[in-house]
């Protein structure tokens, strides 16, 4: 029972203590100089430079930390690479935007380095505690990033929503963890996964998985426990709509990933089903839904549902190429969707207005170089080779395959297709539209501008080079 | 020591039951928070209870954190609220209505 | 039946009794005074348990500074003495058929689980110091998270309460 901790744990955690450090630099630097907001974006970023710079340079081993409960390097260390980098995505895309609409204070950088702190536990949890712990990070993080500005009623109400159902679907995940450590008496995952097996069959031991399985679903936004999202990503700042979107998302991946191993959810087949069906549901749901839509930023809202179900695929088939998938989708969604989400945030005036399609009529002429930027997020977002998106379907539905989810496949790919009438809609209304008489003022940041241009690179590279992620996550399982 | 295990998990069960109810019917958003508080002592009734019948601790040391957590979400939950308040005037859920519910 | 049985049927009842006024009353006040009784029922029933670390820590945390909170909350949002401070539901009756359904056929679950099991007579005197021994050693990183978690919420309470000022 006496496991010494010693500073070589915080060392090995690297990552994580790196935000946590970065955070409170952040929050001094506010209290200290008289314009905070302006060092605090620099601050944020180096921070999350750094943490990425550390989580790369370890992702080659991997091992534990503080008596096992968390893990270091490897799995750990790339998703802390796909965090930090929505983190600095988005740090470039606020600045502007915070500017704009009034609400450029310095707080915001340190909840944005606190909840990717929680997300990187999120990934790193081999302990249902560290897990848990690290859940509610990142999201009372996101309450208040939602409701960030506070003297908006929709921004408000997008936070206090977040926060009621939130809070609501914590309470269904520790009565999950509650009943999983009655079943099995400790709640080390490791322990938990070795002891799977002989508990297979006990309806107490798979309730209080299924459980834990509705608060993840509920992160994630998939169908039925996708109700707040549109809402709040709607009414939160667009930038950190973007952040939540895929950096919260990935977090809640990762711990599907550790929590549900072949080993857990071989077994479990009934379990298995239901998420095969949620994804499905999750699929159909968000891409007709999407169609509908007038304003972009809920369109985008309910396109994220669609790829929740989209990476879910990978979460049901429950092997090496859907779990590889999984990571490699990660971060070509984190990448596309933030870029997205940045478009519109740089597009959107300080009212919160031109968020609708019509608003994008003839945009290639104004901004250009924006619009091919939205145009190439668009095609990867609806997959169409050969960029990053494209890869990551190919991967969870070839995994799907194998695991003998052929159905769950064709419905995948099937609402792909449909999914690109909306993402084109976008693109035909930017360049084959003529412009509407007001005048539209495109907001130039360079910052911003710059960050787009990273995540194209990104996209671009990533699809015309998977293997170089395919052969990294190849390795953790 | 003679109260069988599952009358405390079954105790626990109905409080979660009355949690959920409350959440899922009550329009004050206070009235809601105070359910979701009644779920999370249900589930801190849970582990208490399964910790002992365990003889293992580390049941006892989560419900500490939950309770930690619980006290958090409450600070950040009223809060938002009361920056609600002071825009809308209202507490009640379908007054809450520029987004839909 | 013994006096100990009896003590957890009375503390079961309070426990019960409070919560569902706390759901079912009318009027807000009444539900944050009963939610008063269930937090203290609960802290009997871990006495029971001989969790005597955590049924103080409950009165303490939950009485002492949830409860404070939701009643602050409570007189702030409502404007005690001009608007009236009852409170509507909505959808009830399915709710509660569901939720009745689910979880007293979890209640069932447990009986046909466990029946008959009773918790051991531990020889632990006070859990306060194997706690204590399990945050420093195996919960370290966990007990260093929740510092991180109190920092979050006291930046973000004090950020959304405060009054919007103009830049």
């Amino acid at each position: 029972m006496n496991i010494p901790v010693t500073p070589g744990d915080l060392l090995a955690i690297g990552p994580i203590s790196v935000m946590f450090a970065g955070a409170l630099v952040v929050l001094l630097a506010e209290s200290i100089f008289r314009n905070g907001e302006a060092w605090n974006r620099w601050l944020a970023l180096a921070g999350f430079l750094a943490a990425g710079t550390v989580a790369f340079l370890n992702t080659g081993w991997s091992g534990v930390a503080f008596g096992g409960t968390v893990a270091t390097g490897g799995f750990a260390n790339y998703c802390a690479i796909v965090y930090a980098s929505a983190g600095a995505l988005s740090v470039l895309l606020s600045t502007d935007y915070l500017r704009k609409t009034g609400i450029a204070f310095g707080e915001y950088y340190a909840l944005l380095m606190i909840a990717v702190l929680g997300m990187m536990l999120m990934g790193a949890a081999l302990d249902l505690v560290v897990f848990f712990l690290g859940l509610e990070t990142m999201s009372i993080a996101f309450y208040v990033l939602a409701a960030f500005a506070r003297s908006q009623g929709t921004s408000n109400e997008s936070g206090l929503k977040y926060f009621l159902l939130g809070a609501f679907a914590t309470g269904f995940l520790l009565y999950g963890i509650a009943l999983v450590y009655g079943t099995t008496g400790t709640t080390s995952i490791p322990l938990i996964r070795d002891k799977a097996p002989s508990l297979i069959g006990t309806p107490v031991f798979t309730i209080g998985l299924a459980l834990i399985l509705i608060g993840l679903l509920f992160k994630i936004a998939a169908v039925p426990f996708h109700m707040w999202a549109p809402d709040v990503y709607e009414g939160a700042p667009t930038p950190v709509s973007g952040f939540m979107a895929t950096g919260g998302k990935a977090a809640a991946f990762a711990a599907f990933l550790v929590l549900f191993r072949p080993e857990v959810l071989g077994g479990e087949k009934g379990l298995r089903d239901v998420i095969a069906v949620v994804a499905a549901a999750s699929m159909i749901f968000g891409n007709v839904v999407a169609i509908a839509q007038s304003s972009i930023k809920r369109m985008l809202a309910y396109s994220s549902i669609a790829h929740a179900g989209y990476i879910l695929v990978g979460v049901v088939a429950a092997n090496a190429t859907g779990a590889n998938g999984v990571l490699f989708y990660l971060m070509a969604y984190t990448v596309m969707n933030i870029g997205a989400f940045g478009v519109l945030a740089m597009v959107e005036n300080g009212a919160g207005e031109n968020l609708h399609f019509e608003d994008y009529a003839g945009l290639s002429a104004q901004a250009p170089v924006l619009s091919l930027m939205m145009a190439l997020f668009m095609f990867s977002l609806a997959g169409v080779p050969p960029f990053a998106g494209f890869f990551g379907k190919y991967y969870v539905f070839a995994g799907a395959i194998q695991a003998g989810y052929t159905w769950l496949a064709i419905v995948g790919v099937l609402m792909s297709v449909v999914s690109a009438y909306y993402y084109l809609r976008l693109v035909v209304m930017m360049y084959f539209t003529a412009a509407s008489a007001s005048p539209r003022r495109v907001g130039k940041s360079s910052a911003g501008l710059l960050a787009l241009g990273i995540a194209v690179a990104a996209l671009v590279y990533l699809g015309l080079f998977p293997s170089t992620i395919i052969d990294v996550t190849s390795r953790f399982f | 020591m003679s109260v069988p295990l599952p009358y405390y998990l079954g105790l626990s069960a109905v409080l979660f039951a009355i949690g959920v109810i409350g959440v899922l019917t009550r329009r004050n958003v206070i009235v809601v928070f105070m359910s979701i508080e009644l779920m999370l002592n249900s589930v801190n009734l849970t582990l208490v209870a399964y910790s002992s019948f365990l003889g293992d601790v580390s049941g006892q040391a989560l419900v500490f954190f939950v309770m930690a957590v619980a006290a958090a979400e409450a600070a950040v939950g009223l809060a938002l609220v009361i920056a609600l308040f002071r825009n809308k005037q209202t507490v009640n859920i379908d007054q809450i209505n520029i987004l839909k519910w | 039946m013994e006096t100990f049985d009896i003590i957890f049927y009375l503390f079961a009842l309070i426990t019960v009794g409070s919560a569902c006024i706390v759901v079912f009353s009318k009027n807000i006040v009444y539900a944050a005074f009963s939610l008063l009784f269930t937090f203290f029922g609960v802290a009997g029933l871990y006495v029971l348990l001989q969790a005597d670390f955590l049924a103080v820590t409950q009165v303490l945390v939950y009485v002492g500074g949830i409860l404070t909170l939701l009643l602050f909350g409570v007189m702030l949002t409502n404007k005690v003495i001009s608007v009236d401070m009852k409170t509507g539901t909505l959808h009830a009756v399915p709710a509660m058929i569901l939720a009745a359904v689910v979880f007293g056929s979890l209640a069932g679950l447990f009986y046909a689980t466990w029946s008959g099991v009773t918790a051991p007579a531990s020889s632990i005197i006070s859990t306060a110091r194997p706690i204590g021994e399990m945050l420093m050693t195996g919960y370290a990183l966990p007990f260093e998270v929740a510092s991180v978690i109190l920092l979050v919420a006291m930046i973000g309470a004090a950020f959304m309460a405060r009054r919007p000022k103009k830049l």
